[in-house]
């Protein structure tokens, strides 16, 4: 195992290692850069995940207290956990479930596209999907993407065939099992899928791509990566010129300090905001990078919503790739249907224990022991379409509730836009046409989960007054201070985000190498 | 505690409690009444409503106050009515519910039971739900492509 010095200030700090800290860990250290990269989880391996929903979740998510506000219903079902996300080696991307499209052109210049909306705090990316392509076909191929680069698909599971035929019959034509990236057949050293359902909870196998089984493991062996588990961030520091010149973090109770020469913050989008706003000094009262005075703003979830519906036959929805099955006709623009952006529906399937919770929260008698009573009849799919930015959506530091460490907890506010509200009820009521046309005897309108898509909170922008970081994702504030994970979409297309994250890691590497090397950074 | 998480959370970390004097001695079988009237499911057995029941307890347990307020709560359903919560019509039964649904009493039963029945490997095999897949390899032999009264979908893209 590498181990660097607490006070060698040559080495980039990487703070988190999921899809954006873990890739661009691994991009720096097969340059030869020198990483110390903290996470504040502990390392969990394959033998480690539970095969239960429960005790998984208590195993793998991000459980520190946390608060919300607003009148998104997460905050009344779930007060104290607006987001499921994971705390552990390879952050949330040893949880997600695979599904990896790509923005559209249009999607990266949401401001220009839409037409004013009121309310939205709507932005144009200071990239284009041209700036892009190049990263997305270096992420497919290093993720190992199904229906990309040659890469077979995978076969058709239950839940599939049910969302494939529905989509057929209602006259859909852009269904697939794909492209995800879990392997149809062996790839890069790791397994072909075995279907055994369990996504969410972890994989046992590493069929699917994380950065605990893909990119970490290759890092380590350059003998460039120092990864620290249980390392939990709480400061970045500043020099007199206003650089970032290290981290204070604590391992168990105990504070360290690291050194660094560059700091990369990608914590997932509330924690890393949370960081920017706990690293305030004298020089930077508002918090760190946030000169704007966008920091934590313009918080998005994706819209999200599902669909269950029971059927007069077996289903077993939950055999197999979780998300493998992508109905992507309602992406695009078409304001026709009473709202701007798209959304994709995919296949989702929860057991017995997380359906009870999340179905519909809060229910009990009859109506919800229908749902439960239908499980194995069911068919399930998720509808992940772009939300409105919105300057009051954000993450803000709670004055009055601390974590484990003392630090003060944020607090997440969200208000659906009318536009989210559009879109999802339009969703709903598509997706149960499409049940209802294969034979659906009943559907259930599902709400939003905790969030599983953060992104927003440290936005890209050209213009520095109306973002927190430029078109490579350095502050526009601290020359040597980025930010590395879906905190910087500055709008959320329809797309789930993980690949995109990935792609923009891999460019952000490009970038500091190449300033690391021309004596820049 | 009023939400499925908390619930979930705080359950890993009390497991074992042994029954209160603040609870009448029928506690488990009043429960048991509540828990097959709030979540009637005609296809399961006493096993599972009784092990909630036990864990509905075990989990107040960890608090004198929220252990009281069960007791409390069991005790007044039977004083709403004109006769005990046992002997009600299943219809009268639910209509008790409804009206005390937003008391902790209540959302202690509900998050609690949501949490745990759910998860109860009796209630899995009922449901048709298989748990555990990975030590046996996985569906990939067992079943993840044997839905039959649907045609086979293309699963390749569209093409252009």
């Amino acid at each position: 195992m590498t181990r660097f010095q607490n006070n060698d200030s040559d080495v980039v700090v990487v703070i988190g290692s999921g899809a954006g800290g873990g890739t661009l860990a691994n991009e720096l250290c097969q340059a030869g850069v020198r990483v110390v990269c903290l996470e504040a989880g502990p390392h969990l391996t394959g033998p480690d995940y539970h095969n239960d929903e429960w005790p998984a979740f208590q195993q793998m998510a991000w459980t520190d207290m946390r608060t919300t506000s607003g009148s998104w219903r997460v905050a009344t079902d779930f007060p104290n956990l607006p987001a499921w996300t994971v705390k552990a080696v390879g952050g949330t991307s040893t949880h997600w479930a695979g599904a990896c499209p790509r923005f559209k052109d249009y999607e990266f210049t949401a401001q220009s596209s839409y037409s004013a909306v009121e309310g939205a705090s709507l932005l144009d990316w200071p990239i284009t999907l041209a700036d892009l392509a190049p990263y997305y076909d270096n992420a497919e191929i290093r993720m190992g993407v199904t229906h990309r680069h040659g890469r077979p698909p995978l076969p058709a599971n239950n839940n599939y065939k049910v969302l494939a035929n529905g989509a057929a019959k209602v006259g859909y034509k852009q269904y697939a099992t794909g492209p995800y990236a879990t392997n149809a057949t062996p790839y890069d050293g790791r397994p072909a899928s075995n279907q055994d359902g369990f996504n969410f909870q972890g994989d046992k196998t590493g069929a699917k791509w994380s950065t605990l089984v893909a990119e970490l493991p290759k890092a380590g062996k350059t003998g460039n990566l120092d990864l620290r588990p249980g390392c939990h961030v709480a400061q970045i520091t500043h020099d007199a010129k206003g650089k970032v010149d290290g981290v204070l973090y604590f391992e168990g109770e105990v504070l360290h300090r690291q050194a660094a020469r560059v700091v990369c913050v990608a914590a997932n989008a509330i924690e890393s905001a949370r960081l920017l706003l706990l690293s305030g000094s004298p020089r930077f009262p508002d918090g760190l990078a946030n000169s704007s005075g966008e920091v934590g703003k313009n918080y998005m979830r994706h819209l999200t919503a599902s669909s269950y519906a029971r059927f007069e036959h077996p289903v077993h929805m939950y055999r197999g790739e979780t998300m493998a099955g992508i109905v992507a006709d309602e992406t695009g623009l078409d304001v026709a249907r009473g709202f701007v952006g798209g959304y994709n529906m995919e296949t989702l399937s929860l057991g017995p224990a997380f359906l009870a919770a999340f179905a519909d929260p809060g229910a009990w008698g009859p109506a919800f022991t229908e749902i439960m009573d239908g499980y194995e009849n069911t068919a399930g799919l998720w509808i992940v379409g772009e939300d409105m930015p919105q300057s009051t959506n954000r993450v803000t530091l709670n004055g009055d509730a601390k974590d484990q460490h003392g630090l003060p907890v944020p607090n997440v506010h969200f208000d659906d836009h009318p536009n989210d509200v559009a879109m999802r009820s339009y969703a709903w009521q598509h997706a149960a046409e499409l049940y209802r046309a294969v034979g659906a005897v009943g559907v259930t309108d599902t709400p939003p989960y905790p969030s599983t898509h953060n992104m927003g909170t440290c936005r890209m922008s050209a213009d520095p007054t109306q973002g927190v970081v430029d078109r490579f994702g350095r502050a526009h504030d601290v020359p040597n201070l980025f930010v590395s994970d879906g905190s910087v979409f500055t709008t959320g297309a329809a797309a789930n985000p993980t690949l995109t994250i990935v792609a923009l890691a891999v460019r952000q590497a490009e970038h500091i190498v190449g300033q690391l090397k021309a004596g820049a950074l | 505690m009023t939400d499925p998480v908390s619930a979930s959370l705080d359950a890993a970390e009390h497991q074992h409690a042994e029954p209160s004097r603040l609870l009448p001695d029928d506690a488990v079988a009043s429960l048991v009444r509540v828990l097959k009237v709030a979540f009637p499911h005609r296809g399961f057995p006493d096993g599972p409503y009784e092990r909630t029941a036990e864990h509905i307890i075990a989990t107040a347990a960890a608090s004198p106050f929220t252990t009281a307020q069960l007791g409390q709560g069991l005790v007044s359903l039977d004083a709403l009515r004109d006769r005990p919560f046992a002997e009600l019509t299943p219809e009268a039964a639910m209509e008790v519910l409804q009206q005390v649904q937003h008391t902790p009493f209540f959302q202690l039963v509900r998050s609690t039971t949501v949490v745990f029945m759910y998860s109860d490997r009796e209630v899995w095999t009922v449901l048709g739900y298989e748990g555990e897949s990975s030590d046996k390899g996985g569906y990939v032999d067992r079943g993840f492509d044997d839905l039959d009264w649907l045609p086979d979908p293309r699963i390749e893209e569209m093409r252009a």
